[in-house]
């Protein structure tokens, strides 16, 4: 049945079974992905998908239930679903469904060109991605993957006391991802571009860029194990970033997930860190008007000159902590309950560009990449121990590639080492980012 | 779940723009998961995940289209799209008479997860949080969460494939954080297995699960962190199995090996590891974890040895990448779900029993490290750079183990990796992963006897 009509019908059949408070979460989206390899296109997947959950309180307690049919049957089921979670659930502190603020921001936003784009332009951009990146250097050897993404997504909260918001928002992705071989070395790179607007995708800069990212790789080697100064470059700094953002959620910290209980107002960082969480960003991959619980978004500061300000807050966890929700309830997906999630998520950049950061450094490691940051950092004991590539610092200048090491060291102290925070600002097609950053030394092993 | 004349007709569309081979996957699928922290059942969630992709190929280039809709319009629509975007020209394949069959196996589940009330699923949560906690006053925080699920799929295509399946899971997994007040380490232990709710009288104590991941955890928050360096290794057995997993297995699936991407490209019948590695990647194993009946595209599953005393013999190849290397498909193309084109995986993974010793293999490495339990890593499977992380390692001193070590990771290059294995234990053990590719996130096993490995780089500080 038409979605609208099941949204209002869910709703009502919630309240005739006796379900005190109820909200549909849905999400629908129309995703497109193409990918092309020796001159051709060989992969192509499109999708049109539609989900909706049902979150209501029983005798105060909260049951959640998901559906991707949407019948009669769907309608029968979802309530009986809540019901019988609502009756199971013990947690003390309970979500709630929440009435809605009095005004939500308006914020700024270009109309994307997508719905003006034939697949046809998409999968012209694959093969010319593609063939940049070929033409770009000998060395190239194949491109493993000239992918282009694009997505149209709708998410709508609609509940019993009334509110009713909409927000929808459409990405444009491209990514190319050259293999260079010379001698017996192999060597991987790639580069991704990511926004609102198909016509900003560029397959000659796309391709060129990424060829650099790998041919800079070739003639890499390890280096001997010791203490070493470390520049993050903006990309790992910010993979970095991803990995431990759920120390800064106040359900983690409650839970003794995350080591900053009660660490608001203290210096947890040096003063070269303010960190954001801007859910108000032009154009970001995080802005929303409202979170997953319609509470209007606002920006803040989590970390100023050091000290932590604030973490970030569902109602939930602000009610057991006595502060007000800072608009950071987060469902990883619309089956997925309310949890603590960051917006744009971001270190405020500083003065200096990379080689301004390694002309002060003098001596040491750019590390560009970090490898297996799901198993090889954690995120509860702030250690981690990765896989890394980079270059060296010779002099303050660029010398030799750098590949086969691992860095290791924990995420609370590397926020108190911090030297200098870059002015080179980046989201790699992702709401968290960072600039390059000087993060002091770091054990190093090769 | 399919009508057979709309299977028909849809497939008869997709090809009708010259596709030489078209495919339906349609899945509905019940999930039930439920977490307990601090000792409350937090949440218990039942999700319905419904949907159906339509794939079509034209020589060895694929076209995927997937939708919620599967009544014979939302069908019809998604083949329409993929012959759309096919274009090849020419009449297209005929939908070959279809072979109808159930490959599901009732007889291997003795209770549906289903039919099992949640608060008695409840009451597996409750048992292994209470045993965490007992085991110190360090252990701070508990996070038990169980889940189950009912997948039931129908598969067909135009060479005359028709089959019904249904694979049935269940898991438990407690994770423990131990904290002094200034430092947090932590635990875990995840077992599961393709059982419905008898798993608890078969292979599970909740009790023993929440014990293991508590200790884990107090181990590790005494223990001082890993020193870095070049030294040797014994990786223990059961989840061990990570770094076959990693340094070999991804680049032995079809999807890199099948565009020449991968390390092991073209090596068949070449020497790849030391004699003593024999590793098989098996689908067959009743109840296990990683198990199948058929494959994502219906075909029968089996047991692959991919390499035998050190020889590369096969890959794991899925129907695309069959049509690239010109080789048989190998029952092993799997998929999350509806969502995704089903591409070449793994499935139980393991190096098969050896004959070494497992306490001399120790007494015999000098200085080096003993990694017990391991965790997570990933590979590049162009370049065949691995790293995994060590979850639970001991320092070993002239052959003796001396105290726990935190924070190690283990990196290298699989070819390199394998041909260092020198001592290959008997104890064969399998444990539980979900393993994410392409093709999304699959359920699978890593296995193996004790290993030794000559030299490894290992990071810590």
């Amino acid at each position: 049945m038409d979605m609208n009509m099941f949204i209002d019908r869910v709703l009502e059949a919630a309240m005739a079974a006796g379900i005190d408070t109820a909200e549909v979460y849905c999400q629908t989206g129309e995703n497109f992905r193409a990918s092309a390899m020796d001159g051709e296109i060989n992969q192509y997947q499109v999708s049109t998908s539609a989900g909706l959950s049902l979150r209501g309180t029983v005798a105060g307690k909260m049951g959640y239930s998901a559906t991707q049919a949407f019948d009669e049957a769907a309608i029968r089921q979802l309530i009986e679903g809540v019901k019988e979670s609502a009756a199971l659930v013990e947690a003390n502190e309970q979500d709630e469904i929440f009435a809605g603020d009095e005004a939500y921001p308006e914020i700024p936003k270009a109309e994307s060109d997508l719905k003006n784009v034939t697949p046809e332009q998409k999968l012209a951009l694959c093969l010319a991605m593609e063939r940049a990146a070929k033409e770009a250097d000998p060395r190239i050897w194949k491109v493993q993957r000239a992918m282009v993404m694009t997505g149209a997504n709708t998410i709508r909260i609609k509940n019993s006391y009334g509110l009713d918001l909409s927000d929808s928002g459409s990405v444009c992705m491209a990514y190319a991802a050259p293999i260079a071989k010379e001698g017996d070395k192999t060597v991987t790179g790639g580069h991704m571009v990511a926004g609102s607007q198909f016509a900003a995708l560029n397959a000659e800069a796309i391709g060129k860029k990424a060829v650099e990212e790998t041919v800079c790789q070739l003639g890499g080697k390890s280096v001997p194990g010791g203490e070493y100064r470390i520049i993050m470059r903006n990309d790992a700094m910010q993979s970095l970033l991803s990995t431990f953002a759920g120390v800064f959620s106040a359900e983690n910290a409650q839970q003794k997930m995350s080591l900053l209980d009660g660490k608001e107002g203290t210096v947890i960082a040096s003063e070269a860190v303010t960190l954001m969480d801007d859910p108000l960003l032009p154009g970001g991959f995080g802005t929303q008007r409202f979170d997953s619980e319609g509470s209007a978004s606002i920006t803040k500061a989590i970390i100023d000159k050091g000290v932590l300000t604030t973490l970030l807050h569902n109602r939930k966890t602000a009610r057991k902590q006595g502060v007000k929700s800072t608009a950071n309830a987060s469902r990883a997906n619309y089956t997925a309950p309310v949890r603590v999630a960051p917006t744009n998520f971001f270190f405020k950049p500083g003065e200096k560009d990379l080689a301004g950061l390694m002309a002060d450094v003098g001596n040491g490691l750019v590390v560009t990449d970090l490898a297996g940051l799901h198993s090889g950092a954690n995120p509860t004991s702030g250690d981690f121990s990765l896989l890394a590539k980079g270059y060296t610092i010779e002099d303050g200048q660029r010398g030799h590639a750098v590949e086969q090491i691992t860095v290791a060291g924990n995420f609370y102290e590397v926020l108190k080492a911090v030297v200098a925070v870059g002015s080179d600002l980046e989201f790699p097609g992702d709401s968290i980012g960072s600039p390059s950053v000087d993060i002091g030394t770091l054990k190093v092993s090769g | 779940m399919l009508d057979q004349n709309i299977a028909r007709e849809v497939l008869q569309e997709a090809v009708r723009t010259g596709g030489d081979f078209a495919e339906i996957f349609v899945e509905d699928r019940i999930d039930n998961t439920m977490m307990m922290r601090s000792g409350r059942l937090e949440t218990a969630n039942t999700g319905r995940l419904h949907g159906a992709g339509v794939r079509v190929f034209s020589g060895t280039n694929a076209v995927y289209v997937h939708t919620n809709d599967t009544s014979r319009e939302g069908l019809m629509a998604c083949a329409r799209q993929a012959a759309a975007a096919v274009k090849a020209g020419g009449k297209g394949c005929i939908v070959a008479p279809f072979k109808a069959w159930d490959a599901a196996r009732p007889e291997e589940i003795q209770l549906l997860p289903t039919d099992v009330k949640a608060a008695v699923k409840a009451e597996k949560l409750r048992a292994a949080e209470a045993a965490a906690r007992a085991v110190s006053p360090e252990v701070v925080q508990v996070v038990a969460n169980y889940l189950d699920h009912v997948q039931n799929v129908c598969i067909c295509n135009t060479e005359g494939v028709f089959v019904t399946d249904q694979r049935v899971r269940t898991r438990m997994s407690v994770a423990a954080v131990a904290s002094n007040g200034t430092e947090n380490q932590t635990g875990g232990d995840n077992p599961g297995a393709s059982m419905g709710f008898e798993i608890f009288d078969a292979l599970i104590d909740p009790e023993k699960v929440g014990e293991n991941a508590a200790k884990q955890a107090i181990t590790m928050l005494h223990a001082p962190v890993c020193p870095a360096g070049f030294m040797p290794v014994v990786i223990d057995n059961g989840f061990g199995g990570v770094i076959f997993h990693e340094a070999c297995g991804h680049s032995l699936e079809a999807t890199s090996v099948s565009i020449g991407v991968s390390e092991f490209a073209g090596k068949l019948g070449q020497q790849i590891a030391s004699p003593c590695v024999t590793a098989i990647d098996d689908g067959t194993i009743v109840n296990q974890w990683g198990m199948l009946h058929v494959d994502d595209e219906g075909t029968p599953t089996q047991r692959t040895v991919l390499v035998e005393n050190g020889i590369l013999t096969n890959y794991m190849i899925d129907r695309l990448g069959s049509r690239r290397m010109g080789m048989p498909i190998t029952g092993s193309s799997r998929r999350q779900s509806y969502a995704f084109a089903p591409t070449s995986r793994m499935r139980s993974t393991f190096i098969a029993p050896g004959k070494d010793n497992e306490a001399e293999m120790i007494a015999t490495m000098g200085d080096g490290l003993y990694a017990k339990k391991m965790g997570g890593g990933s590979v590049n499977p162009a370049t065949g750079e691995f790293n995994f992380a060590v979850n639970e390692g001991y320092l070993v001193k002239d052959g003796k183990i001396v105290h726990p070590v935190r924070g190690a990771s283990l990196i290298g290059r699989g070819s390199e990796v394998l041909m260092k294995i020198d001592r290959v234990g008997s104890n064969l053990a399998l444990a539980q992963g979900m393993c994410g590719s392409m093709s999304g996130s699959v359920p699978t096993d890593v296995g193996q006897p004790m290993i030794r490995v000559s030299g490894l780089t290992v990071g810590g500080r």
